[in-house]
């Protein structure tokens, strides 16, 4: 009996080594006399190896390389979804080339080869925003919205864009609901701070600054604004020392820096 | 010329500069208000998400899709505030 479970175990054993040490199976090397055929498989083995060499020229901040590699494999024209995602990639060797129209274009062709590339809509937004096309930055934040409500970097997108064509109450209710999933992301605070002050609600904007700030202490742009939110009800001397903070915490900013100090100066208590 | 004639022009003169510091101080007040309304700025735009490989964007490992379409503001690479808590 003994001698008979002995031998199943080890029976089992072996099996499951045996398992363990077997290897897939070799890809066939593909064999054809065809010229088309042979002229497709170098397109391919090309398209790939450019891929591979662009990805690593685009880590290396070999921005000129990559372009002219997703380039060449634009040209190809693959089938997708290399089409759309070499141009994905084209258009970030661009933009960091400072070439934000032809990164624009790349990025609206990989749309249009594949309508639901949400990395493609994110980086497009911000694209246009670089380049000031408030127009097609909201109409592609719409579209990135509504295919994925739930995004964080779409709402955060669209209320960029809102708050930089006047349109307060969208981006009010955009940053409202990014911070219904994140309550503790201090920049969504600041931004919808600054929609409820362009909206009148400065008892709103205040609170919102004030949150922004007991999550981000030395957030100097946050204090800069809780400053001139107190200004406007006319709290004077709490503005002033809500200056004063902003000039302790924007070392970094000298722009900032400068106006907390001629706003300080300003208030004579 | 009479104590009271210097007497009144004085006063008129302290009353006219009252008046128009009152003026300067709301009009300083109103330039500040507007000076500030510029200042007021939204947050910066959201940076690039990163390339993708030859693969695209579909399957598990395509970091700047989930990006992308990720709830959290971790995982979407959104600006960060200074010093968050």
């Amino acid at each position: 009996m003994r001698i008979s479970v002995l031998a199943t175990l080890i029976a089992l054993l072996t099996t499951t080594a045996a398992l363990s040490q077997m290897y897939p199976g070799a890809t066939p090397v593909p064999r054809t006399t065809s010229a088309p055929a042979l002229a497709d498989l170098a397109k391919q083995r090309e398209v790939e190896e450019r891929f591979r060499i662009g990805l690593a020229a685009l880590s290396a901040a070999n921005y000129k390389g990559a372009a002219a590699e997703f380039a060449r494999v634009v040209a190809i024209n693959p089938a997708e979804p290399k089409g759309s995602t070499a141009r994905y990639d084209l258009a970030i060797a661009y933009a960091n080339l400072q070439r934000e129209d032809d990164a624009a274009a790349q990025l609206r062709a990989a749309i249009e080869l594949d309508p639901g590339f949400l990395a493609a809509m994110a980086n497009l937004v911000a694209v246009d925003l670089a380049r000031g096309d408030f127009t097609e930055a909201r109409s592609v934040a719409d579209r990135f919205l509504a295919l994925a409500p739930d995004s964080a970097r779409a709402l955060y997108a669209r209320g960029i864009v809102a708050l930089g064509t006047g349109d307060a109450a969208t981006a009010r209710e955009d940053f409202g609901k990014l911070l219904h999933s994140n309550p503790a992301y201090a920049v969504a605070h600041y931004d919808l701070a600054i929609a409820e002050e362009r909206l009148g609600h400065i008892d709103a904007a205040e609170r919102e600054l004030r949150t922004a700030l007991s999550l981000a202490p030395t957030y100097a742009r946050a204090e800069f604004a809780l400053g001139a939110v107190l200004l406007r009800q006319g709290r004077r001397s709490e503005a002033r020392d809500a200056f004063v903070r902003t000039m302790q915490d924007a070392s970094g900013d000298p722009a900032l820096l400068n106006i907390a100090a001629a706003m300080r100066d300003s208030i004579a208590i | 010329m009479p104590r009271a004639l210097v007497r009144h022009l004085l006063l008129a003169a302290a009353l006219a500069g009252a008046f128009f510091c009152g003026r300067f101080a709301v009009a300083n007040a109103a330039a500040a208000e507007d000076v500030l309304a510029g200042q007021l700025t939204p947050s910066a735009a959201p940076g690039l998400l990163g390339p993708i490989t030859s693969a695209g964007r579909k399957g598990w490992d395509c970091k700047p899709e989930h990006a992308a379409a990720s709830a959290s503001v971790h995982a979407a690479e959104l600006p960060a505030a200074p010093d968050t808590r």
